[in-house]
């Protein structure tokens, strides 16, 4: 920028001298000269102020737009979620970044959340302080993955969407960062967070599912404490990534009312390798809640999922293809699913692409059923 | 002592050893950051390696000099990139935009 800005400053001042001498009146030709130089001044100024000031204010995020057809329902067009993200920072102290959701729906409201809102403190190179509501640092699909214009495929892996096998956000404090050794790049994230509740079934006889929207009460009073440490190898260009948490949640009686906590726990591995031009990633998550003599729900239970994926781009050409199996494995029959999704996506640019899916979904239990779907998305990053 | 009292305890235990622990990681945390300025030729390998870890690279002309500032430290964040490379890569943004 700064030679960008001398450059052009010189040949305004040499084509304006050139000028000046050629003219008769030479004291009004400088004085005019003066002024001018003196507004590019300003101006060049004003260009080295967007560099590095104090304060910084940006607005980021992502939007997708959509058509999702069932094998035997009728196809419907969606907005996906428009998702604007918010970055404050103070110098090289402090930053606030914040993401919010936005969401239609079937019936008309829309649907508007925090995805994730924390203040970050950079203690030094090595660490940083993460106060707030953050997307789980289990696992890689939703806290790198998730948002449209990344994802590959045009919905999340089954087990990986809200409230299912993956932990989605929690509220609390976290210490991130990395370090380089000889062996490779090493990032870690530690957290202490309020932890997920539980929601039964309408019959109140099962727990339906474990609830990670990153809640402002810690319901049952144990907290969760975990975090992920992962591995990149450059020259590879691999990553590798181990997370676990343990801690306390409780079933969810009604809005004021919830059980005492009974034990939680979640073990993640996740890995990405970019070789020969294909894009490879992989990724297990398994939350386990434990048994409760003192429940009307004395059943924990186990939700199990993983994916593997892998893409390939078409160079020089705009086209990249796309294939994932998946596998979602919960206490309740009705909601497995295992799913092979070939997807071919139209790359327009890096942050904007069309993406054409075919999902085929089964169930791996007797007597259930799942559907096979197609998706079409157009998904912008900004 | 109270079940409640217990579990306070725990957490900020826990939320102490959290701190403590990065503060071990870096043992200058109590003196001044090190604030050694970004380099443009460490900064263009760092991008080539890390900014296609998780989606498309990005256009180095898709934004200002202050709007990679704050895209490049909240990538730190995502990334666990050390607070040199973060420097090392917004002096090659900034040059390349
Ligand atoms: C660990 C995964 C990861 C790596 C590595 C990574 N990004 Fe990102 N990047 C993301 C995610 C996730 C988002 C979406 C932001 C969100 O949802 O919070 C994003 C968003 C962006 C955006 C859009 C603006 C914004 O802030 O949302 C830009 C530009 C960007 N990244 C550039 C970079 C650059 C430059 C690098 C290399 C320093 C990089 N990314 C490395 C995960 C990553």
């Amino acid at each position: 920028m700064k030679f960008k800005l001398t450059t052009l400053a010189c040949l305004v001042g040499m084509s304006l001298a050139g000028n000046a001498l050629a003219a008769t009146d030479t004291s009004a030709e400088v004085k005019k000269l003066r002024q001018e130089v003196n507004a590019l001044n300003a101006k060049a100024k004003e260009w080295e102020e967007w560099k590095a000031p104090k304060t910084l204010v940006h607005l980021a995020g992502f939007a997708s737009v959509g058509f999702t057809q069932p094998e035997k329902g009728t196809g419907s067009f969606s907005t996906g979620s428009f998702s604007p993200i918010f970055h404050y920072q103070f110098a090289e102290d402090v930053m606030m970044e914040a993401e919010l959701e936005f969401e239609g729906s079937a019936t008309g409201a829309s649907v508007a959340g925090i995805d994730y809102m924390t203040i970050d403190y950079f203690m030094n190179d090595y660490a940083a302080l993460v106060v707030g509501k953050f997307l789980s640092p289990i696992g890689q699909f939703r806290q790198n993955i998730h948002p449209s214009w990344i994802n590959k495929m045009a919905a999340a892996p089954v087990g990986f969407g809200h409230d299912q096998a993956a932990p989605n956000a929690d509220v609390g404090m976290m210490v991130r960062g990395g370090f380089t050794t000889d062996s490779g790049s090493h990032n870690y994230a530690l957290y202490v967070a309020n932890g997920p509740t539980l929601e039964p079934n309408t019959a109140g006889t099962e727990i339906e599912m474990i609830e990670t929207p990153g809640l402002n009460q810690d319901v049952e009073g144990a907290k969760v404490v975990g975090g992920r440490y992962g591995l990149f190898f450059a020259e590879q260009q691999l990553d590798i990534g181990f997370s676990a948490a343990v801690g306390g949640t409780s079933v969810r009686l009604s809005t004021t009312n919830y059980e005492s906590a009974r034990s939680y726990q979640v073990v993640g591995f996740d890995m990405t390798w970019r070789v020969a031009g294909f894009d490879v990633r992989a990724e297990y998550v398994s939350q386990k809640v434990g048994d409760s003599s003192s429940s009307s729900i004395t059943d924990g239970g186990t939700w199990t999922a993983m994916y593997a994926q892998i893409a390939y781009k078409f160079n020089p050409s705009n086209w990249e293809a796309v294939l994932r199996y998946g596998q979602y494995d919960t206490p309740d029959a009705a909601s497995d699913v295992n799913q092979v999704a070939a997807g071919l996506n139209y790359v327009f640019a890096s942050n904007v692409v069309a993406k054409f899916n075919y999902e085929l979904n089964t169930n791996p239990n007797a007597g259930q059923t799942a559907e096979n779907r197609m998706l079409a998305q157009l998904a912008y990053g900004f | 002592m109270s079940k409640k009292l217990l579990m306070t305890v725990k957490t900020l235990s826990a939320s102490l050893l959290l701190a403590s622990a990065a503060m071990i990681i870096n043992p200058a945390v109590a003196a001044d950051k090190p604030s050694t300025k970004g380099d443009v030729g460490r900064g263009a390998k760092a991008w080539v390696e890390n900014c296609v870890r998780c989606h498309n690279v990005r256009d180095p002309k898709e934004l200002r000099d202050d709007q990679w500032i704050t895209t490049t430290y909240h990538m730190r964040m995502r990334a666990g990139l050390t607070g040199q490379q973060t420097r090392d890569i917004i002096a090659f943004l900034q040059m390349s935009n």
